[in-house]
């Protein structure tokens, strides 16, 4: 869809505060044929004096297309009471635009590469470079970036927020508000520089990974739940003074900081592996997580069992695996 | 010639993979030379493989110096290539970035946990290379700027260049980048293409690995003279990028000398034919990398040139 930059004023029905609501191309790159690879940008802002900035940036991963239904869920709640609305919202819903249109993680040029480990990028470099750079220049200085990821297709993740370690300290409280079921603290690693939020981090702009669940039909109830949260915390950085749900008290979340806070649960066969669909809840040790099958002789080659009780946080989905293949994510502050 | 499985992925639908070691003479583990980590580097397997070929007859005349070896490793990724995916499909994840490596982690993690394994103890190292996108380089050797580089040692190889590069934070975890870090003097060799085979670059590779193991004692053999290689850095490399997408019409070639303002390319409309841009160089010098992929974006690297 070919879209003109625009910006528009919009009254709900029985109020009189309008919101400015304005599309604009962040970046743009051409494509050998007829296309622009362009990466937009809404932003909702009240008129007059605006009380901070959050951005809201989804579809880094072309295979993740439930931040969609995020993005839209928040705009059309701003949009139900705009009057509440009392600082800046920036959706960028579709980072890697090709990527999402044929459903593949990666960029789709002939370079193949994973958009969430180019950043901070170059304005001098190659397209996606670029892109990233200009990306990367238009969320500086907001109060807090959201990256919205979603279970790809291998894994089901539970919601949570992933934080970098940088900034773990100072943010953990302020994280309650987006009322993850788990937060956990990514270790300082060169590698997560390199993605959206790490690199807002090195550049001093408080950033976070939401991973969202898609696992679930009914991908309405997944999405509440996330818009939900980021409208409480919308709520607690006085964006918003509309009604939200209360906040839950940070010590209700468990928050996994070290290595030794999560359980790895991988498996010892090659196969196909046959999940039982605990993502979560709270599992007991010897609880059986799936099983791994052989299709060709019809056996049964493992019974992958809970080695201790945790919460289930991650989990594999039906797909194959090798030996050492991720089963699971245990949060072990969560016990039966 | 020893044969060794260095590691095993089992698979459920496929054949294992074994990842193959080939280790000539006894003692110190003197280098290791690495072929393909990605499933399209088919350039770096042959190179790999003629190099088996080559000591196999320089052991059997007893070229293999005393109380040295050599390690090659064609391959690591043979699942990938046979099913022709440059990243590991299952979980589409680039080895390369995946060292150290874990071998408590996901597959990928684990072939270069395993491999790093076994690379780490040599002296030396030699990885043969692509670079991210399509195109064809000047053979050169490379390294990284860990502060442990060995420029002057990488000239052994008589290739013309040796290119010192500042790394990205994404190059932390590459195989040259840890390899570095753990102690071996590791080079990254460019053997001209990737997805299919040049001969005359994968001669030169091969005459440039052979010069080197001479050169440091490790083996004995004829071998032909090289050329005096030049140190080179970021800074002496200007990046021609096109300002138009289009199809890519080069007329210059790797390695082609060029003077300032000479043409190098025409990026055309794909529809109608007509130019949309002509590309030139703002320096003279040499043409030491080409895009060679039918299409460019806007913001496309097409040419690097060297212009010290």
């Amino acid at each position: 869809m070919n879209r003109e930059s625009c910006i528009s004023l919009f009254e709900s029905e029985g109020f009189d505060l309008p919101v400015l609501k304005e599309i604009a191309a962040v970046a743009s790159v051409m494509m050998p044929i007829g296309e622009n690879w362009t990466v937009s940008r809404c932003r909702y802002s009240p008129e007059g004096e605006t009380k901070g900035r959050l951005c809201i940036a989804t579809g880094i991963h072309g295979d993740e297309r439930m931040g969609q239904l995020v993005a839209y869920e928040v705009a059309q709640r701003i949009m139900r009471e705009p009057e509440h609305l009392q600082g800046i919202v920036d959706l960028y819903p579709m980072l890697n635009a090709i990527g999402l249109d044929v459903g593949q993680r990666m960029v789709p040029t002939s370079t193949m590469l994973d958009m969430n480990r180019v950043f901070p990028g170059n304005p001098d470099g190659t397209a996606l470079e670029s892109i990233c750079h200009a990306v990367l220049e238009d969320m500086k200085g907001a109060d807090l970036v959201l990256d919205i990821h979603t279970s790809s297709q291998i894994t089901s993740e539970l919601y949570g927020v992933r934080l970098h370690e940088r900034h773990a300290e100072e943010m953990i409280p302020g994280c309650a508000a987006l009322c993850p079921r788990v937060m956990w603290v990514l270790p300082d690693k060169p590698v997560h520089s390199a993605s959206l939020t790490g690199a807002l981090s090195m550049a001093g702009t408080k950033a976070v990974v939401l991973m969202v669940d898609e696992r679930r039909l009914r991908v309405q109830t997944v999405v509440c739940e996330v818009v939900d949260g980021i409208f409480c915390k919308m709520k607690e950085m006085g964006l918003w003074s509309g009604e939200t749900k209360a906040a839950p008290a940070q010590e209700s979340i468990p928050c996994m900081w070290e290595a030794t806070d999560i359980c790895r649960v991988t498996c010892r066969h090659p196969g196909v592996y046959v999940p039982r669909e605990l993502n979560g809840t709270v599992v007991r040790e010897g609880d059986v997580l799936g099983t791994i099958i052989d299709a060709l002789e019809g056996e049964t080659l493992e019974t992958v069992v809970a080695p201790e009780s945790g919460l289930v946080f991650t989990e594999r989905r039906y797909s194959a695996v090798y030996p050492g293949t991720l089963i699971a994510r245990l949060c072990r502050k969560e016990r039966a | 010639m020893k044969k060794d499985v260095i590691f095993t992925v089992p698979s459920y639908f496929r054949d294992d993979m074994n990842i193959m070691g080939y280790r000539f003479g006894k003692g110190e583990k003197s280098c290791a030379v690495l072929g393909a980590l990605r499933g399209n580097e088919i350039q770096q397997l042959y190179v790999c493989a003629r190099l088996v070929a080559f000591l196999r007859e320089v052991e059997r005349d007893g070229g293999i110096m005393p109380g040295k070896s050599v390690l090659v490793v064609p391959t690591a990724i043979g699942l990938s290539m046979n099913a022709g995916t440059r990243l590991w499909a299952p979980e589409n994840t680039d080895i390369n970035r995946c060292f150290p490596g874990d071998m408590e982690g996901a597959t990928t993690e684990q072939i270069a946990g395993a491999l790093f394994d076994k690379l780490k103890a040599y002296k030396y190292g030699v990885q043969l290379t692509s670079f991210y996108q399509p195109g064809a380089f000047v053979p050169h050797v490379r390294m990284m700027e860990t502060g442990r580089q060995n420029p002057e040692l990488g000239c052994e190889f008589g290739l013309p260049y040796v290119y010192v590069r500042t790394p990205r934070i994404s190059d932390k975890t590459t195989l040259n980048y840890c390899w570095q870090l753990a102690g071996t003097q590791a080079y990254s060799l460019y053997a001209g293409k990737t997805q299919e085979i040049d001969e005359a670059a994968a001669d030169q590779t091969l005459r440039a690995i052979i010069r080197f193991l001479n050169g440091r004692g490790i083996i004995r053999s004829e071998q032909t003279p090289g050329q005096k290689s030049a140190v080179i850095t970021n800074e002496d490399i200007i990046t021609v990028t096109s300002k138009h997408a289009g199809l890519l019409r080069r007329v210059k070639h790797a390695g082609a000398h060029v003077r300032r303002g000479e043409q190098l390319a025409f990026v055309i409309n794909p529809l109608d034919g007509s130019v949309k841009e002509m590309l030139k160089t703002p320096v003279t010098g040499m043409l030491f990398f080409i895009q060679d992929g039918p299409f460019v974006t806007e913001h496309s690297p097409v040419f690097q040139v060297l212009s010290k």
